[in-house]
This record gives C-alpha cells, structure tokens and sequence, in this order.
C-alpha cells in the first residue's frame, strides 16, 4: 500500500517537475512566461493520438517530434520578431500564439474530444514486493524520472546547459561574454518542446483521451509549480512541480470521498501559505529577470 | 590608436544625457585610466564601448570598426569587459563560469591551459572551483570576473571600477595584476574612483567631469600642470609616485 503511494506520488511529482521546468526554462533564458506551453503538450498529444495504432515508444517519438516542431515554429514565427520586447508583451504573443494553436486544433483534427484507448501493456498491475502496482504508474515514474535526469546532465554537465543557465540569469553578461541567442533560444525551445511531448504522452495514458482544451491544466500546474518554487532557479521549479505532484497523490489518498473534489482547494490554500512565507519562491536565485 | 572615441554623446532614454562631447583614444599596449567621481559618465562610456548604451551622436571605434555598425562584435573584436556589477552567474560555480569566459573558443587544450593559467594568477579560484559563485565574497568575485574576462584572451580589457568596495589587500592584488597585464602589452582602460592608485600604474589618464566631459588628460605629471584638474581631484597628479 505505501509502496503504491509512494510510486504514485514520485511519478506524479516528476511529471509536475517536467512541467514547471518548461515553463520556467522559458521565463529564464526568454523572460517569456509561455501560456502556449500547453499547446506544445496538445502536439504531443495529439500525436500519440495520430500514432495511436503503432507501438507505443514509436507514437512517444513522434509526440517529441510534433512539439518540437510547433515549439521552433512557433518561436520563428511569434517569439523571434519579439525577443526585445517587454515580458508583458511577450506574455500578451503567448497567449495569441495559445487561442491560435488551440483554435485551430478545434477546427481542424479535434473538433471534440477523442478518446485514445489505453495501451495494453500500461493498463496491467505488476507485484513489487507484494505491493500490486500499476504500470502506468510505474512508467510514469521512470520516464519523467529519467528526463528529468536528462535533463540535470544536460543543464549541469553540458556546455549548452551552463550557457543556457547563464543566459537565465543575466542575458545581457551571457552575451557579452559569447552566448549566442541564435543558439539558446531555441535549444530552449527544443528542451521544452521534449519536456511537454513526454507530458502529454503521459497525460493521454493517464486520461485516455485528447481535446483541444487538455493542455490548459498541466500549463497552470506548470506555473504554478515554477512560482512556488520560484521561477529564478530550475531547480527550484522542479522542486515546486514536485511537491505540487506529490502533495496532489498525498491529497487524493488521505481525502475522504465526498472531500476529493475540494483537492485543489486544500493545495492551493497551501500554496498561497507557502507563497506568504516565501513569495520569492521556495529556492529563488540571486534575481528574477522581468526585463 | 586601438580604441578611439570622438565627440561622443550618449543619453539614456530621450532626456538624461550621460555623456556630452567625450574625446578619447587607447594606443595599443597602453594602460589608460578614466578617472571621476560618480556620475562623471565613465561606466556609460564602457557601456557605449560593448555596444550596450547606443551612441546618440559621435563615434567609438575599435581598429577603425565602428561599435555602432551591425557586424561589430566584441568578441571579434577582442574586447572583454569587467563591469562594475562584475556580472558573477550566482547560479553557476566558479569553475562554471570560468569555462563560459571561454565559451566561444574552439581550442579546447589552449583553454585549459589558460585556465590553469588564471588559477596561478588567482590561487583562491582554484581552492573555490566547485563552490557556487554566490558564496564567494566581493575580492573573490572580483577576482574570478577578471580571471572570466581574460579567458577571452582579449586585446582590450575595458575594467570597470575593479577595486570599489574591496578591502585593501584584494585592491592590491588587483593594483598588482593590471600592471602586470600591462607589461605583458595588454591594452586596458581602467575605469576608477581610487585616483592616485590609477594615476599611479597608467601611462595616461583622463579626468571626466559630469555630464561625461573631459577636464583634462595626459601623463600624472601634465594634469598636475592643469589648475582645472588639480581642483577638481582635491589634489595635485604631479605628486602621486608613479610606479610604472
């Protein structure tokens, strides 16, 4: 039984750390907080949708392909004219660069909801030590647990990872000392573009189905995540996402029934305690860049 | 001349003019002090050099190439910057961002050597290699802005008020190490508050006055010649025992 909760509430955890390092990836490298980030998850998405007769890990290649192509896309088209821009205006682009993606799924290949069956494989239950774990719970864990080590080898081992940290921090210095634009922005965009294909792969495993709306919640529990643990450091989002994930599965676990649909009332009235305390966020860095 | 500015204006938004009229010029090899008080307009003046503060009306060259031109690039340029913030990646460790000083070299075992090169010049850095940036104290972040800064292997170094708020044995070890990058012919232009020490180690030096004019310039013996000079400092140049 603990057993199950804990790979439940690690796996959930992970995911949300996934996502609160794509948005705050961007809001560091960009000072663009990206409310198209869950247009990037409904790419994804939709193609485990599209590919949803092939093999799993194949539709999961072309889910990475999907947003990362509309993430580049998107960055060339919207976000490239506007990299001097102020954030509001970077955030006002993100919004349109939103409604248009959403918009245009709804008109075209998701008019409604579409259901994607469950994988076969993902619907069995395993025995770990007696404990009866499922294993879509398990896969969850282990792929967001491993992008997410992916993605600390590459921000804290890789030349691109400690040019993309500095440009988080002070673009300007970053620049002046060789950090091309041309190469971090869009390596961002990439990583996020991966980070969000990964979480809309699970998430459709998770809910069994696609519409052109289902990137909105994940994006919120992104920001969300990114400003509890405070949008300077991506350690600190993925801390955020983390608890966030974590406190969610603690939450659905111990709430008696007829509480359940108050979850989100009980977290986010944590949050606001949290954000009272420490309204920098849990590990801020050294400064937020807004400008 | 490496570094030329001539008859530069530089303002910040439509209204507040930083600089008026600033004539300047860098020989190679030269260590060329700008001395004044706050808000003389010397750190817009490094700004304007890395291309940072736009220039409203005048111009600043580097070789002959204009910093306001398209292509100009700094890094092409062998320009490197230490400014007055000193511009440490609090995130980053030392060794960290020792390696984004060198981020734009291809020759990887040169810029080892050079590392190695800097953490004999700045012992400190090596004992902090893994620590984050943040942890260090002011004379350690200064040191590692200026060993950062020299990983460039630049031909100018452009220092921005090096020595503010340090404690006098880290302001000596800096003292120290411009002079020693000057004698190896590294062109500097030293940006300073600390007057007789930067009289005292540059070949020549000129006295900013707000908004960003020159009062006078030379060698420490020809602005103790100048009354206007000599006024404004409190002080005569002529009588700071010039150590080169």
């Amino acid at each position: 039984m603990i057993l199950e909760f804990l790979i439940n509430a690690v796996g959930l955890g992970a995911l949300y750390a996934l996502l609160t390092i794509g948005v705050a990836l961007l809001f560091g490298v960009l000072g663009l907080m990206n409310f198209a980030y869950g247009e990037l998850i409904l790419a994804g998405a939709f193609a485990m949708y599209l590919f949803r007769d092939q093999p799993w890990p194949f539709a999961l290649l072309m889910a990475i392909v999907f947003a990362v192509v509309v993430a580049l896309v998107s960055e060339r088209l919207a976000f490239h004219p506007l990299r001097n821009a102020d954030p509001v205006t970077l955030m006002i682009a993100s919004f349109a660069v939103s409604l248009a993606l959403q918009s245009l799924a709804r008109m075209t290949v998701l008019p409604r909801t579409r259901g994607v069956p469950p994988e076969r494989f993902l619907s069995h239950r395993v025995s770990i030590l007696g404990a009866d774990v499922s294993v879509l719970d398990l896969v969850t864990l282990v792929l967001c647990g491993l992008m997410l080590l992916v993605v600390a080898w590459l921000m804290g081992r890789t030349s691109l990872g400690i040019q993309l940290r500095a440009a988080a921090e002070d673009f300007r210095m970053a620049s002046s000392l060789g950090v091309k634009a041309n190469l971090v922005i869009p390596a961002a965009f990439v990583i996020v573009g991966v980070l969000s294909a990964i979480g809309g792969a699970v998430l459709v495993a998770r809910q069994g189905s696609v519409g052109a709306d289902m990137g909105l919640q994940p994006m919120l529990i992104g920001v969300v995540g990114a400003v509890l643990g405070g949008m300077s450091s991506l350690k600190g989002a993925a801390l955020g996402g983390f608890l966030l994930g974590a406190a969610t599965a603690l939450l659905e676990s111990l709430l008696p029934t007829d509480l359940i649909a108050f979850r989100d009332a009980f977290l986010f009235s944590a949050l606001i305690a949290v954000l009272v305390v420490r309204p920098q966020g849990l590990l801020s860095g050294a400064k937020v860049r807004v400008s | 001349m490496v570094l030329r500015i001539e008859d530069v204006h530089l303002q910040y938004g439509s209204s507040v003019r930083a600089v008026q009229g600033c004539s300047l010029d860098v020989g190679e090899g030269e260590l060329v002090s700008l001395i004044g008080q706050n808000g003389a307009g010397k750190s817009t003046l490094v700004k304007a050099i890395m291309g940072e503060v736009p220039v409203a009306s005048g111009s600043i060259t580097v070789d002959g190439a204009s910093v306001a031109s398209k292509s100009y690039s700094t890094i092409r340029a062998g320009v490197s910057h230490v400014p007055e913030s000193r511009g440490i990646f609090a995130s980053l460790t030392v060794g960290e961002n020792l390696r984004l000083g060198a981020v734009t070299r291809k020759d990887k075992a040169q810029v080892a050597a050079d590392i190695e090169r800097e953490l004999e010049r700045f012992p400190i850095l090596r004992t902090y290699w893994n620590r984050g940036a943040s942890l260090l104290s002011g004379g350690e972040q200064q040191q590692l802005a200026i060993a950062r800064a020299l990983l460039l292997n630049p031909r100018i170094l452009l220092l921005d008020e090096p020595t503010l708020g340090l404690a006098p044995i880290v302001v000596d070890l800096i003292f120290d190490v411009v002079v020693a990058l000057r004698e190896q012919g590294m062109t500097i232009l030293l940006v300073e508050q600390n007057a007789v020490r930067s009289l005292e180690v540059s070949d020549r030096s000129y006295v900013l006055q707000a908004p960003g004019k020159v009062l006078g310039s030379g060698t420490a013996a020809e602005l103790g010649r100048m009354p206007a000079v000599v006024e404004y400092l409190g002080f005569s140049p002529a009588e700071v025992g010039v150590t080169r």
